[in-house]
């Protein structure tokens, strides 16, 4: 591995990420989708934060596991159900901690 | 979260609307510190130098791009394989922008550039929430701008202390965790509607189906099935979406 591959590889990943973030802004106005479209990026954030959060707390290691020995799936859970009552995010995340590290103490 | 402040003349300043994006964003600051944190010290276990895991982390600004590229770095892949992994995993990016694009149309093409580029999950769903609840808001742009330059600060901190000090920090922990349960405290809210619901539903099964799927594409046919779903569910039940 030498430095050409690597700054190579660094600055790729950046492109990357530059091409997917700003391209659809840099086209602006000229770019119309069709109103269908529109309507459904309405549904875009908890579309895109569910599918996220489903795959990050269902698996462990590549492994599904829905039962109540998956302490990740039950911390989150319970995140939710944290935020739902009291609407604060440090409670949700400290309190989703809690349990998840809780439950490992107890596992 | 909850500031309900009337946005009525004279209104926010510019610098007023940064700060409030800053503030909105603070909130999530443990779930965003953690991840980034995980992903320095990822970069440099997986065999990458503290320059060049730096210099990723600086110029990509992109967690789990990085985290995608990490092995395929590692055992010298070609460099087109590099560049296509990173661009699929950010493929949710492109469905972001697309939803915030009205609100950047206005602006000169760099500045829609960088602020495409300075995007983070946290920042997108809060921007989208108030395009949605205050669209007459005065200086969105700034509010956008604030809370994004706010979470580029924290991750990049988070991250430069993950990869200097990567053999200190105690993976055992789980500390990653913090970081999804901060988007599910985005996440919870927005599911009390019923079309969003259904949606969010649709995008966990999805995801879940799909997460063998390589270059986490089950994560974005998730997004894709979700949205779809939604649209169904709220064309079947038009007036009782009407509540928002």
């Amino acid at each position: 591995m030498n430095d050409v591959y690597l700054w190579s590889a660094i600055l790729l990943v950046t492109l990357a990420t530059l091409v997917t973030r700003s391209s659809l802004h840099l086209l602006g106005e000229r770019l119309r989708l069709p109103a269908s479209v529109e309507s459904a990026l309405r549904f875009a954030p908890a579309c895109a934060l569910a599918a996220i959060a489903a795959s990050d707390l269902a698996y462990t290691q590549n492994v599904l596991d829905l039962s109540l020995d998956n302490a990740r799936l039950i911390a989150g859970l319970g995140a939710a159900a944290i935020q739902l009552g009291t609407r604060s995010m440090a409670a949700t995340i400290g309190g989703g901690m809690a349990i998840y590290w809780l439950l490992r103490w107890l596992a | 979260m909850s500031s309900s402040r009337p946005s009525v003349p004279p209104g926010p300043s510019r610098r007023d609307a940064a700060l409030r994006g800053v503030r909105e964003l603070l909130p999530a600051t443990p779930g965003i510190f953690a991840w980034g944190l995980v992903t320095g010290v990822a970069m440099v276990k997986s065999g990458l130098g503290v320059d060049y895991a730096l210099a990723l982390s600086l110029l990509a600004y992109a967690g789990s791009a990085q985290l995608a590229a990490l092995p395929l770095i590692a055992t010298a892949a070609p460099l087109w394989l590099i560049f296509l992994t990173a661009l699929v995993v950010n493929l949710r990016f492109i469905v972001y922008s697309a939803v915030v694009r009205p609100g950047f149309a206005h602006l000169h093409w760099n500045r829609r550039l960088w602020l495409g580029f300075i995007v983070g999950d946290v920042m997108f769903v809060r921007f989208t929430s108030l395009m949605r609840d205050e669209p007459d808001y005065p200086h969105k742009v700034a509010y956008y701008t604030g809370g994004a330059i706010a979470n580029w600060i924290i991750w990049q901190v988070a991250s430069i202390i993950g990869i200097v000090a990567a053999g200190q920090i105690p993976t055992a922990w789980g500390l990653e965790l913090a970081g999804t349960l901060a988007l599910v405290a985005l996440l919870a809210p927005l599911c009390l509607q019923v079309p969003v619901l259904g949606g969010a539903v649709a995008a966990v099964i999805v995801s879940i189906l799909g997460h063998s799927l390589p270059l986490r594409l089950g994560l974005l046919l998730g997004m894709v099935v979700g949205m779809a779903f939604a649209m169904l569910l709220e064309r079947a039940r038009p007036a009782a979406s009407e509540a928002s």
